[in-house]
């Protein structure tokens, strides 16, 4: 059960939060129906009396008398309810595009600040793309207009595989060679041995492993691990695949199904978001923090 | 010369006085107190500026510099005060009707308690009444006279005290317009869709906000509805007197929400006519819900066949009266399902 006095409420209730966004709700819908959510929830608690009005009246040239009454300039029906939308920063550590649906972090007053070192320590996330055979859209997504279509029938699992795998190899082989170290070397073992390298700039998507999980033509499922990445590259990589298996393809759904240790399981849907709850998620995921080290600046190998 | 400084000194006082009692309700029964001979500059020949003075002039005051917020008259003013006690919600009015706080602060309560006697004899909870003014605070502007005789149109109408009191509640803008107004709205009802007398009634009664909604959108609801779903000008009719809020929706949600029933669930008008309350549902819920349905292979809308699902009874109810009695499964399990949306 949860405390009754608003004031200590909102004295916990700073945190990273880790949520559930649906697909077709953008993130920063998202952000401000938590804010309206959790403000309308703060208010309904006991909030803070309003303060005392000191009046001091009478002739001055007699005795004046000292009075205390209620302050009607502070009651909640004149300066507005005591917890207020703009009072409450909300920031999202990983930004998901429209159509993508998954885990999503927010930072809640000082937990902005824990959402920006994860932003910035840029952890890997997967994604589960889904991908249908046949068909190119002009914006290679399901909601766009067909273009082109094509025969799918020849791909099979082992061809989608052999990319794929080819496609990784490629991606970490670039990695290695951007640092300017030769791959069978010292330094590139060095390099390698502090985690993932990861490029310079924040704007370079790179993928450190990719496979399919699923294949039913003309449906298949790609899982990708990833950084930097944005939901158009997505897309245009299911668009790739299609390419380069001799067909068509494009992309049903894009789900991240991790972000650096949050995974589905910790996601709070939206219809769960009350105060206790996310309470509760506030907890959990600080503690996931604690052990993934996020919730500290790092010093990651990178380009130089 | 120094007589004529004090004469003016004098002046310049009760010239103050005059100006602050216009604008603070407070000082004006002060001034009220006063003898008119105070207010007369009294001897100012046997008076030095520099002997003492032993009159009151604490009520001498600067005016109330600009402010951004209510709040700075709400010790002052007797009218923010009494609104408080009653319950309007001032900072409402402030951040939505701002034209309106200028007005309110010039209200004096003995006029406004006229108005709340009469929205009490009308029928309406004095806690309605304060939500109406927060709604409408220019509802005070109106004379009673012109309120009087709206409500007496509404009582030559046959309307019931019940539903005169629940429409001005339900609509806080209605004594706002005039009969004529009224009348004509009234009017377009009638004569767009073909009612009758009670069938008007009744429609103001369960919807009194739609009599005064934006005609045009209203009409083009009846396009999305007449050309765009395909329904019959008595379907339409039939539609509206059993949820008139159909009038009101957003015109492209109203037509998301119909393609999917009819395109994707597969209903037919004739089973949309049936219940057209399902129209006002959203399309996210009915996708979610219908998409369970997919997943555990119970859609099945067809009522002459075994395990008919009313749609109704599927976007109604929480997720667990869903998941448990429509879906026969679990919560825990829809709500796993909800991740994968």
């Amino acid at each position: 059960m949860l405390v009754q006095e608003a004031p200590i409420v909102w004295n916990s209730l700073k945190g990273l939060i880790c949520v559930y966004k649906p697909a077709e709700v953008s993130v920063h819908k998202m952000r401000k129906i938590l804010i309206s959510k959790i403000c309308q929830e703060m208010n309904s608690l006991e909030g803070r009396p309003p303060s005392d009005y000191v009046a001091i009246e009478g002739d001055p040239s007699q005795k004046l008398t000292v009075s205390v009454r209620p302050n009607f300039a502070d009651h909640p029906l004149v300066v507005g309810p005591r917890y207020q939308n703009q009072d409450l920063h909300v920031s999202w550590s990983n930004f998901l595009g429209f159509y993508t649906n998954g885990v999503l972090l927010f930072g809640i007053r000082d937990g902005t600040r824990q959402a920006k070192f994860i932003r910035e320590n840029r952890p890997t996330r997967a994604y589960r793309i889904k991908g249908k055979l046949g068909e190119v859209t002009d914006n290679c997504f399901k909601t766009g207009k067909v273009v082109m279509k094509s025969t799918w029938r020849h791909v099979k699992q082992e061809h989608m595989d052999r990319f794929l795998s080819a496609m990784q190899a490629s991606h970490q082989k670039k990695m290695f060679e951007m640092c300017g170290v030769d791959i069978q070397s010292q330094t590139a073992y060095e390099l390698a041995i502090q985690g993932p390298i990861r490029p310079a700039n924040s704007k370079i998507p790179i993928i450190y492993g990719i496979k399919c999980i699923e294949f039913q033509p003309p449906e298949f499922t790609v899982e990708i691990q990833c950084i930097n990445e944005y939901e158009d590259y997505l897309t245009h990589i299911i668009h790739e695949i299609g390419q380069k298996l001799h067909s068509t393809a494009h992309c049903t759904g894009i789900q991240c199904i991790r972000h650096s240790r949050f995974t589905l399981e910790h996601a709070l849907l939206m219809k769960h978001w009350t105060l206790t709850n996310l309470l509760k998620n506030m907890d959990v995921c600080s503690k996931i923090l604690v052990e993934s080290g996020e919730n500290l600046p790092r010093k990651s190998s990178r380009l130089v | 010369m120094l007589k004529r400084i004090i004469h003016f000194s004098t002046l310049k006082i009760s010239k103050t006085l005059c100006t602050s009692s216009q604008l603070s309700n407070s000082l004006e029964n002060r001034t009220n107190d006063l003898t008119p001979s105070t207010l007369e500059p009294t001897e100012p020949e046997s008076k030095s500026v520099l002997e003492p003075l032993n009159e009151d002039i604490s009520h001498v005051t600067t005016y109330l510099k600009p402010t951004y917020n209510i709040a700075a008259y709400a010790n002052r003013s007797e009218t923010i005060q009494e609104f408080i006690k009653l319950g309007v919600d001032l900072n409402h009015i402030e951040r939505k009707v701002s034209n309106a706080v200028p007005f309110i602060l010039r209200l004096h309560f003995e006029e406004v308690k006229k108005h709340l006697l009469f929205f009490t004899n009308v029928g309406i909870n004095i806690d309605d009444v304060a939500h109406l003014i927060t709604k409408n605070p220019f509802i005070l502007k109106e004379s009673l006279e012109d309120l009087d005789v709206r409500i007496n149109y509404l009582k030559f109408k046959r309307f019931t005290d019940e539903s005169i009191a629940r429409i001005i509640t339900k609509n806080p803008f209605w004594l706002s317009y005039s009969t004529q107004d009224i009348d004509t709205k009234l009017g377009f009802f009638q004569a767009t869709f073909e009612l009758s007398g009670p069938q008007v009634r009744q429609i103001a009664d369960q919807a009194p906000r739609l009599i005064t909604h934006n005609q045009e959108k209203v009409k083009l609801n009846v396009f999305v509805l007449k050309e765009e779903m395909g329904f019959s000008k008595y379907d339409i009719q039939n539609i509206i007197l059993k949820k008139p809020k159909i009038l009101m929706s957003e015109q492209k949600k109203l037509l998301k929400t119909f393609e999917y029933l009819h395109k994707v669930i597969g209903l037919s008008h004739q089973q949309i006519l049936e219940c057209p309350q399902i129209l006002t549902c959203r399309e996210n819920r009915l996708k979610e819900r219908h998409q369970f349905l997919v997943k555990m292979k119970r859609d099945q809308f067809n009522p002459k066949e075994p395990n008919f699902v009313n749609v109704i009874t599927m976007v109604s109810g929480t997720d667990s009266e869903f998941s448990t009695e429509v879906a026969k499964s679990s919560v825990e399990e829809y709500n796993l399902f909800l991740k994968t949306l």
